[in-house]
């Protein structure tokens, strides 16, 4: 299967959703040119694909063909009032004013909604240019508000430049050939369960498909039954053994349900390092690369 | 062990990054503090499934509601058991009922509540949440029958998202920016950057399609008059947060960025001159054992080399784990506890699970 163009990736908190991101980014600008377009305002899946903290700018360079770019809801606003208000100095103002800054916090599905617009325009260019995208999106429950929100909008506008804009991106959305979710997981039931909840909420009722769903963490094997079996005394060895084992058979399980849910698995190693830095990225990355080849 | 002192508290406050266990820790608190003997209503946001079976509580418990804890121990020293309520933050009904409680008539209340700007404003409007938990804190804390309050508060990317709510929403409904939107004229009249502005909005609507600006306008009428009674909420919310029976508490994992958000936290606590009681980090890993056991064990070679990598691999984790404790030591407010809460082997399911969670919270 092709890969999307525009690859969104969330999931529950605590599940390293940035670095999967980074590491996805890194995989497939090994293939194409890529950008990681990154909506935390923390920047992290950027700082790490750059080495250095990101703080403030607006993007910069990881590699000959791996870019990064921070993206922000206000901004987005921004460009957009000065799409529909062609006089610079008023449009200028009326950002400035509070007025309107209450008025769009009173309608707070605008900005994410012009942020969806961003993501289709940026996925439309990838493409055309025979590029990716990968975004490092919000966590799973404010992912599906996100992704939720142009059919708020055209409940609320319909008619005008909102709601045209509100189809397009709803058709965006749901083609798979510029438009995926990846989901981030790690071999815990509460991860696996957000996650499988999560791609059924955004099939059922956005008609999204989960492209994929990462699990990451996942300890290499290690011991058998039976040798965990000939483990004598050593209690504290043992328990820790056991939770080794614990979490690959949690993967396992995991495994067989999103199988069943119909979304395949990818699975990343624990990397036992005292650091996670940008050699980690790569080597999580390069196993990606070999399971989501860019086409 | 070292414990956290709270016995003087008559309100706790979690706060933190999302995902590190915030109503974990703030259930262990209350089912802790019930144990010691005291009368708790704990207040959660947004629980898994599975805490909300732990506390015996369904999707719609906006009100308190007992927990039985018979299955709990009592705490070593303890005369007797307290009580233990539990409710789940409901932000939109608390708002509906607040604002037919504040409405000059039944019939305002019910026309801003049908209306287009509320629905929004109620169900996403970021700040809605914060606010909520204030207003029902205040519920909470005018009923005399609990001696302690703990408050799980809303998933939040700054701690001043919370803190900073009830002014954010008093601005949105009492501004002269939007009382300019009303009908009538501005509380301080209206310049001319405002009237530019009113043009603009109305251009706004004219090509989103949106007639935001008549919904607006309603909105900001039928709200007159209410605006006293939130502003009076709002800054006895705001007292009892200083209050010195008051202990802010900040959860986090060991995690990197969590650490690092966590410190931002802090940061902003300062800022807000709110002193933190405690920081605790959550799913803390335990002491590893001694690897001179494997070798003087015996068993097979492989199998005492397996164990060896084994336990090298969580070392690994373990130094993962003491940097980050290095930068939160050293972002450590004064006066403020650092504590660990170590994490259970399997994720917490019962009541039992969420007490021993309490009682195993230790000095780090």
């Amino acid at each position: 299967m092709a890969l999307a163009r525009l690859l969104f990736v969330t999931g529950k908190g605590g599940t390293g959703k940035s670095t999967v991101a980074a590491a996805l980014a890194y995989a497939l600008s090994l293939g194409r040119p890529t950008i990681l377009a990154d909506l935390d305002s923390r920047m992290s899946a950027a700082s790490m694909l750059l080495g250095a903290p990101m703080t403030g700018g607006t993007g910069g360079r990881a590699g000959a063909t791996l870019e990064v770019v921070a993206l922000s809801a206000h901004a987005e606003l921004e460009a957009f009032m000065r799409r529909i208000v062609p006089v610079a100095a008023i449009s200028r103002r009326m950002l400035k004013s509070r007025t309107f800054g209450y008025v769009t916090a009173a309608l707070p599905g605008l900005e994410a909604f012009l942020m969806l617009e961003r993501l289709r325009i940026m996925g439309g260019d990838a493409a055309l240019e025979d590029r990716y995208v990968v975004v490092d999106g919000p966590a799973s429950g404010s992912a599906l508000e996100l992704l939720a929100v142009a059919r708020g909008v055209k409940g609320i506008a319909p008619v005008g430049s909102l709601n045209r804009i509100a189809h397009s991106v709803e058709s965006f959305l749901v083609d798979p050939e510029r438009f995926g979710v990846v989901l981030t997981v790690t071999p815990e039931e509460l991860a696996i369960r957000e996650a499988l909840e999560l791609s059924a909420a955004l099939r059922e009722h956005l008609g999204i498909a989960t492209v994929a769903a990462i699990m990451n963490r996942i300890p290499a094997a290690l011991f058998s039954k039976k040798e965990l079996e000939e483990i004598d005394g050593l209690e504290a060895h043992l328990a820790l053994a056991h939770r080794r084992e614990r979490e690959r058979s949690a993967a396992g399980r995991a495994r067989k349900e999103f199988l069943r849910a119909g979304v395949p698995m990818i699975e990343l190693e624990m990397l036992y390092r005292p650091a996670m830095g940008r050699p980690e990225i790569a080597e999580l990355g390069a196993t990606l690369a070999a399971e989501m080849p860019a086409r | 062990m070292n414990r956290l002192e709270l016995a003087g508290c008559k309100l706790a406050i979690c706060l933190g990054p999302g995902g590190v266990g915030k109503t974990t820790i703030s259930a262990a608190l209350a089912i802790d503090g019930a144990c010691n003997g005291r009368a708790v209503d704990v207040m959660t946001v947004d629980p898994a499934p599975r805490l909300l079976d732990a506390l015996g509580l369904n999707a719609d418990a906006s009100e308190p509601r007992e927990v039985a804890l018979d299955s709990i121990a009592l705490a070593a020293g303890a005369a007797r058991r307290g009580r233990l309520r539990a409710l789940r933050l409901d932000p939109r009904s608390t708002f509906d009922a607040i604002v037919r409680r504040y409405a000059a008539t039944p019939a305002a209340a019910e026309a801003i509540i049908s209306g287009r700007i509320y629905a929004n404003l109620a169900s996403a409007f970021a700040g809605v949440a914060d606010y909520m938990a204030m207003e029902k804190l205040l519920e909470l804390a005018a009923e005399p029958t609990a001696d302690f309050i703990v408050l799980d508060t809303p998933p939040a990317a700054e701690a001043l998202d919370f803190l900073d709510a009830p002014r954010r929403l008093l601005e949105l409904l009492g501004s002269r920016a939007v009382s300019l939107l009303g009908t009538r004229q501005g509380r301080f009249g209206s310049g001319v950057v405002d009237l530019a502005a009113r043009a603009v909005l109305s251009a706004f609507d004219l090509v989103t399609g949106l007639k935001l600006l008549g919904d607006v306008q309603a909105f900001v009428r039928n709200f007159e008059g209410m605006y006293e009674g939130f502003a009076e909420r709002a800054s006895r919310a705001r007292a009892m947060l200083h209050a010195e029976s008051t202990a802010v508490i900040v959860v986090t994992t060991a995690e990197a960025g969590r650490i690092a958000q966590a410190g931002e936290f802090i940061a902003a606590l300062r800022k807000a001159e709110l002193r933190v009681r405690a920081v605790i980090v959550n799913r803390a890993m335990a002491d590893l054992p001694n690897v001179a056991e494997i070798s003087r064990a015996k068993m097979p070679a492989a199998l005492k080399r397996k164990l060896k990598r084994n336990l090298a691999d969580y070392a690994a984790l373990k130094t993962r784990e003491a940097i980050s404790f290095e930068t939160l030591r050293a972002a450590m407010p004064t006066g403020a506890a650092l504590m660990l809460s170590s994490e259970l082997e399997h994720e917490p399911r019962t009541l039992a699970d969420l007490a021993q969670i309490g009682a195993r919270i230790h000095r780090g």
